[in-house]
């Protein structure tokens, strides 16, 4: 199963949680938090924190994100927030303001 | 990618909850919970274990699991087997399906014949 798909044209203001996987193609304003992986697609706007264990971006984060496992800003993703994760990932063309905490 | 931009699924899976509101113009399939509200122009299924607490304003409405709250549809409302929904239903074609649970009110555009009509507007 795939988990949770938020559409491209679809909404969300508010929370959303849970335990499975989720993909963002549309818009989430508020707040993330699963125990799942999280990825942004290409498409898809996060106006909110996100707290999962894995984080992958490819679209437009404005946020914190903390990740208890990892972080992934991939190429052309655009994220403005603070990041808190053991491990960290910018791949080179992703667009990225605001501070990393990688503890320690 | 994105993979085909105009037909991107929304699926809210079993473990998931929504709450607040939810706007679009994608189909949607609610297998998890949603609190707040739903406004799509597009096709709603609420599955079975689906939970749905919010109002309702969609093109059409599957309904298998569960609602608390007042569905208005454009098209359709199908409540089916086993589903339950509490609340009022307005749309121009509702259907209760044999087994399902149903408390509310039913708003259709009902066309009486004339004399029955203007006995009615007295």
């Amino acid at each position: 199963m795939a988990g949770t798909v938020i559409g491209r044209t679809i909404v969300i203001d508010g929370e959303l949680a849970g335990d499975e996987a989720l993909v963002v193609h549309g818009t989430i304003k508020g707040k993330i938090e699963v125990r799942q992986r999280v990825e942004v697609a290409a498409d898809g706007v996060v106006e909110a924190v996100i707290a999962a264990p894995q984080v992958t971006v490819h679209g437009t984060v404005v946020g914190d994100i903390f990740a208890s496992e990892r972080a992934d800003l991939r190429p052309e993703s655009q994220v403005i927030g603070n990041i808190r994760a053991p491990r960290v990932l910018i791949a080179d063309g992703a667009a990225f303001k605001g501070s990393v905490d990688m503890g320690g | 990618m994105a993979g085909t931009m105009n037909t991107t699924p929304c699926f809210i899976g079993p473990r998931m909850t929504v709450r607040g509101a939810l706007l679009g113009e994608d189909d949607l399939v609610v297998e998890g919970r949603v609190e707040g509200s739903i406004a799509i122009a597009g096709h709603l299924v609420i599955a079975e274990g689906g939970v749905v607490e919010s109002d309702i304003e969609v093109e059409s409405v599957d309904i298998r699991g569960q609602v608390v709250g007042d569905v208005i549809a454009s098209s359709s409302v199908t409540i089916h087997p086993g589903a339950q929904v509490h609340g009022n239903v307005r749309a121009p074609r509702v259907v209760i399906e044999d087994g399902a649970h149903f408390k509310g009110s039913v708003e259709m555009d009902v066309e009486l014949p004339e004399g029955l009509a203007r006995v009615r507007a007295r």
